[in-house]
């Protein structure tokens, strides 16, 4: 049996980002996805690291674009979400689901 | 007007920065964004953290690499001691500087460089070859590759550390030989005339100095010698071993991208 580790909170805001943005997930569009939702500032390089390391656990796959000269010649690297991301993305949400249930409301708050 | 070009030291810095097959990609990222409108100052800002980023991830990664050091660089005094008592019985010093210049000068470096040499390449080879046979078979020319690269590593750490204690530790070191023990010049250098009338007691004072290592009864008592002097006798062995093993690990880690790639 694997063993099976939690998702982190950046790691689970980036793989539902892959997952939104399709066929155009790469760093730039990411991380701008990301600032967005967020309101802040966003570093590219921690979004690659998260990035690296889900496609380590095989829940993220990549694949290298084309070069192109906007990007100095560098190629896009493109990401999509694995049958076991996806999997793993619907696991925790059932778990939070679950677990915000019993979350109670804040003192004064407005609903 | 807009800045196409982002400032070409972050750029360099970018390059340099080991995030592995990511790097191009995120090379590339960046300038997108900046020819898009971000400024310079996010550029850096951007250069930075991923420098942070890497090179935590890197420690992380080798911290096996950094317990070996440690650990090894432990034994340092043990093994200058075990130089020192050579040295005393056989006066290999002394037969250098009987040879004719250039050759006298050769043979002292040559003693020098080896004596401190024998100590870290065991070091690297008790770690490395388990560690290249698991990656997938040991090859003589990997392994000595290993091994050379700590040469340049060990002569820059030497020059450091010798120039380096005379402005930072103060007086007192200095006048005791501030890197006796760690440069066999200590060994080679004394004043000889001296040595040979004294004790080998004092010679071992003479020598070393006694208030930067006390002569040991036995290697154990070296080895748990924890003072700040010999402390710094660590150093040169510690970062040594550390940075030929981490640049080592590093390509065998970056060759094993490739091949999965």
């Amino acid at each position: 049996m694997t063993e099976r580790s939690y998702l982190g909170e950046f790691e689970l805001m980036i793989l539902l980002t892959v997952i939104h943005l399709g066929d155009e997930a790469y760093g730039v569009p990411i991380s701008r996805e990301l600032e967005r939702h967020r309101g802040r500032e966003v570093s590219v390089g921690s979004v690659y690291a998260a990035l690296e390391r889900l496609e380590n656990k095989g829940l993220v796959a990549s694949s290298l674009g084309d070069p192109t000269p906007e990007r100095g010649g560098k190629a896009k690297r493109y990401f999509r979400i694995t049958k076991s991301g996806l999997g793993q993305v619907h696991e925790t949400r059932q778990v939070l689901s679950k677990l915000w249930q019993a979350l109670p409301e804040l003192k004064g708050e407005r609903t | 007007m807009r800045r196409t070009k982002p400032p070409s030291i972050a750029t360099w810095i970018l390059r340099h920065l080991t995030l592995g097959n990511l790097n191009d990609a995120l090379a590339g990222d960046l300038l997108e964004e900046f020819r898009a409108g971000r400024s310079s100052r996010w550029y850096w800002r951007q250069v930075l953290q991923a420098i942070a980023i890497a090179f935590v991830r890197d420690v992380f990664s080798h911290l096996d690499v950094l317990f070996f050091a440690a650990l090894w660089s432990m034994l340092t005094p043990a093994w200058l001691l075990t130089i020192a008592n050579i040295e005393l019985r056989y006066h290999l010093n002394e037969r250098c500087w009987q040879m004719v210049w250039p050759w006298s000068t050769v043979c002292d470096l040559g003693l020098l460089l080896a004596a401190n040499l024998i100590f870290i390449w065991v070091g690297i080879a008790l770690y490395l070859i388990p560690h290249l046979w698991i990656a997938g078979g040991l090859q003589f020319r990997r392994f000595g590759r290993g091994l050379f690269a700590s040469i340049p590593v060990l002569i820059a750490l030497w020059a450091a550390l010798i120039v380096l204690p005379k402005f930072f530790l103060g007086g007192q070191l200095v006048e005791q030989h501030s890197v006796a023990p760690v440069s066999m010049f200590s060994i080679n250098h004394p004043i000889p005339i001296a040595i040979q009338q004294v004790s080998p007691q004092e010679q071992w004072d003479v020598r070393y100095g006694e208030k930067v290592i006390d002569p040991y009864i036995n290697p154990r008592n070296a080895i748990a010698d924890l003072r700040l002097a010999t402390m710094i006798v660590r150093l040169p062995f510690f970062f040594s071993i550390l940075c030929t093993l981490w640049g080592v690990t590093s390509r065998l880690g970056n060759r094993s991208n490739r091949i999965a790639e």
